[in-house]
């Protein structure tokens, strides 16, 4: 057995901590893996609760009945869209207590 | 339990016998690992994994022919199928798993392949993996190595991966991997023998399987190998004990209760303190898996040639460069407005000087008998007020093409990416600038979104800002005005006022900032899409829907705000001049101006625009006069403004108290009156102070 010299998952949670809006790309570059890897990564930790998809959540709810949601809304817009994620507290936690 | 039995056919000839593994899901004595050691089994069992959509019920189908038998598992509604051939003269029983991405028994098929594999033990399993999307496959292998099933791969959908770019070389993953990896092209059956071959070669040879798999860090090996002793100790379901103690570790919630209700109370006690203090092995072990998958992928995928780069990454080159994607951000706002004066004003004027003309006319022929007060309310109230509004649908519209194209080509998301950059520099929150980026469209999902910042100061704080975004209504507001007000420099003045606007926002974004996130910064993941040519379709449905609502808010809030604004102006005597709406005019008059805004009928239109932003526009129509409205309606108001005025009153209309749609969202979301009331005299100060500063400097400058 190998030891690691670095956790992919951990550092993409640490590249987060230090805020603004990242592309897949861009992270996928930094961490210096492919973007397929990145986006499976973000999919588990957001299963395993360290990230929350944002999408739909925003204001997707209250704005049901509203009869001027359809002007309220880019065609997709960026909060609704399942791409993006953000830390949860227990994300934050992992990248600030262990870098 | 077999609910449908295809035809037995003899695609290969022989006579089937059914063949069909027991299936059952509890293990019984006796299938320890040793039985699978056969030099030359009569039959075998197979397994055929893989995810959905990746090519697996093709390879099954060729395999099997129609010597196939569908039907459930026991007690679950997912499909079961089964198929047989044969291999070196061995009858091979073919079982089709479901597909899934990973065995965490997330769901029922993961549940139903894991328990598969686990407990009916195959003597060997076949994972087809999708070329085009080698780590999510990875994953699934990764998962399947942890197991003690020997595996052969699959390598499938290599065109799609081409198509892609994406080379994937199978001798390079096969030396990486330590197991045979067959490159497959199921549809046209090229390789299916080949990888049966492979099957069987482990299924005889069950030594040969010797794999590289994921590791873990070297401070949790210890604590691996010590639940590995400890499971050892009790029957606990058959679990093979190092994938157990693996599963414990990563905190699989089927595995931890089976351990939890078969081990002795006092074993389990052990089991549990030891996972409690290794709470953090899950991301070790996760991380050794991603370690694993990058490893394959940079071994076995080769990247684009040099000079092919996608069409994508050229373009994001410049679209997300941090001066240059601002700069054709910039460029962009600009052309948009650009294109507006050139196509939406002139349509806009034929409107209203030829069809709201042509209304006026046809509605005083109609109402020729009608009470003076009728015809009033309907000409000079309604037709001057929505009519002037209804003028404004071509600027309406080609707002919503440029963004809907926008949208639609992939450029928004990069404009948000770019933004938020901008803001960050400016120190802006970055979790505070996503629902604002929202206001573009509107200002009520702005104050809704900020929902995903938990801390609630900041939140409220957020709010405050959101009305600073300048909405479509007041940028429809500014595009009708600027041409008649500034002439051949309508676009420069368009650019200098929402970039006062966005100025404003940063500066008071920044003082926010410092009060309340303290330099806490938190970030987002977005997937940037691919850019892609737009779709008249999504397009035109975009500018559709917006115009059509749009248009049932002129029919009902504009309407009755017109409506209201005339009854004001007509009241008590009937003379414009002595109205009550008048008098609240010249009341603030004084306030008016400071900002050179010495005509009551201005200050009024201002304060209308508390109902819509639109109102503005249709408050102006009503008070100067129906016969005059449209783009005459901007050169009339120009008329008795001064440039300097002008520039005050726009700045004034982009800044001020925010629509009644917005403030009750605020009421609604703050539950507080305080902040809605902070909210409302945060703005009335911020946009009455920027059209003080901006008069009066006009003035000094001789405006």
């Amino acid at each position: 057995m190998v030891e690691q010299e670095t956790n992919l998952p951990l550092r993409l949670l640490q590249q987060l901590a230090r805020g603004g809006i990242r592309s897949t790309a861009d992270l996928a570059r930094s961490l210096g893996v492919s973007e397929g890897l990145v986006k499976l990564m973000v999919e588990e930790l957001a299963r395993r609760g360290y990230l929350v998809a944002l999408g739909g959540g925003a204001c997707g709810a209250s704005c049901a009945g509203c009869s001027s949601a359809a002007a309220c809304h880019l065609p997709s817009d960026p909060s609704r869209s399942p791409g993006i994620m953000t830390l949860t507290p227990s994300g934050r936690e992992k990248a600030l207590g262990r870098s | 339990m077999i609910e449908r039995v295809s035809s037995t056919g003899a695609l290969t000839a022989q006579t089937v016998p059914d063949t069909r593994p027991s299936l059952r899901l509890v293990p019984d004595a006796g299938t320890d690992g040793d039985s699978r050691v056969a030099s030359h089994p009569d039959a075998l069992t197979v397994a055929l994994v893989g995810q959905p959509n990746v090519g697996k019920s093709t390879v099954f189908n060729m395999l099997t022919g129609l010597n196939q038998h569908v039907g459930n598992w026991p007690g679950k509604t997912v499909e079961l199928k089964t198929g047989v051939f044969e291999v070196e003269a061995t009858n091979v029983t073919l079982v089709d798993l479901p597909g899934t991405y990973s065995l965490t028994a997330n769901s029922e098929e993961e549940r139903i392949a894991r328990d598969f594999l686990i407990f009916e033990r195959p003597h060997v399993a076949i994972a087809v993996v999708n070329a085009a999307a080698l780590e999510r496959s990875l994953y699934l292998v990764a998962e399947l190595l942890a197991l003690d099933v020997p595996l052969v791969i699959g390598l499938n959908m290599s065109d799609v991966a081409e198509q892609h770019d994406i080379h994937v070389e199978a001798h390079v993953l096969q030396a990486a991997l330590g197991i045979p990896v067959i490159p497959l092209v199921a549809t046209r059956n090229e390789g299916i023998r080949e990888l049966v071959r492979a099957a069987y070669g482990l299924a005889v040879q069950p030594a040969d399987f010797r794999p590289n798999r994921p590791t873990i860090r070297a401070e949790h090996q210890p604590i691996l190998e010590q639940l590995v002793d400890m499971l050892g100790a009790c029957t606990c379901r058959r679990y093979p004990p190092g994938w157990a103690a693996l599963k414990l570790l990563e905190g699989d919630s089927e595995v931890t209760r089976e351990v939890q209700a078969s081990a002795p109370p006092a074993l389990w006690e052990d089991i549990h303190s030891i996972l409690l203090k290794h709470e953090d092995a899950y991301l070790d072990i996760a991380g050794g898996r991603y370690e694993w998958i990058g490893r394959m992928v940079r071994a076995a995928v080769t990247a684009p040639r040099a000079g092919a780069i996608t069409r994508t990454d050229r373009i994001d080159r410049v679209a997300t460069h941090p001066v240059f994607g601002l700069l054709l951000l910039l460029g962009i706002f600009g052309l948009a407005f650009g294109l507006t004066y050139a196509i939406a004003t002139p349509l806009s004027e034929w409107l209203s000087g030829v069809v709201l003309a042509g209304l006026i006319g046809l509605a005083e022929t109609v109402l020729g008998g009608a009470p003076a007060w009728i015809s009033g309310l309907v000409i000079d109230g309604l037709i001057a007020g929505v009519g002037t509004v209804l003028a404004f649908l071509p600027i309406l519209a080609i707002f919503f093409a440029v963004l809907g194209i926008l949208e639609d080509v992939g450029y928004l998301a990069r404009g948000a990416y770019i933004m938020d950059r901008f803001m960050h520099l400016m120190g802006l929150h970055g979790k505070s600038f996503l629902p604002l980026f929202l206001g573009f469209g509107c200002n009520v999902p702005a104050v809704m979104g900020t929902r995903i910042l938990e801390d609630r100061r900041a939140r409220f704080l957020t709010i405050l800002l959101a009305p600073l975004v300048p909405c479509t209504a007041r940028l429809a507001v500014l595009a009708f005005l600027a041409p008649a007000f500034f002439g051949a420099s309508a676009a420069a003045a368009t650019i200098g006022l929402v970039a006062l606007n966005l100025v404003i926002l940063a500066v008071t974004g920044i003082v926010i900032n410092r009060v309340a996130f303290k330099g806490e910064q938190t970030a987002f993941i977005m997937e940037l899409p691919l850019y892609h040519v737009p779709n008249a379709r999504t397009v035109g449905l975009y500018v559709w829907n917006n115009t059509a609502s749009f248009l049932r808010k002129a029919g009902t809030l504009i309407l009755l705000a017109s409506a209201v604004v005339w009854i004001l102006s007509n009241v008590p005597g009937g003379d414009v001049e002595t109205s009550i709406l008048a008098a609240i005019g010249r009341a603030l008059a004084p306030v008016g101006e400071l900002m050179g805004l010495s005509d009551w009928r201005v200050i009024v239109a201002l304060l209308s625009s508390f109902f819509a932003k639109e109102n503005t526009i249709a408050t102006l129509g009503v008070l100067f006069g129906a016969p005059a409205a449209g783009s005459a309606l901007a050169t009339q108001v120009a008329a008795i403004l001064t440039p300097g005025a002008r520039l005050a009153f726009l700045a004034v209309a982009m800044l001020f108290i925010p629509c009644v749609a917005t403030v009750a969202t605020i009421k609604q979301e703050t539950a507080s009156w305080k902040w809605t009331a902070a909210s409302v005299g945060l703005l009335l100060i911020i946009s009455l102070g920027a059209g003080v500063v901006i008069y009066q400097s006009a003035r000094i400058f001789g405006m």
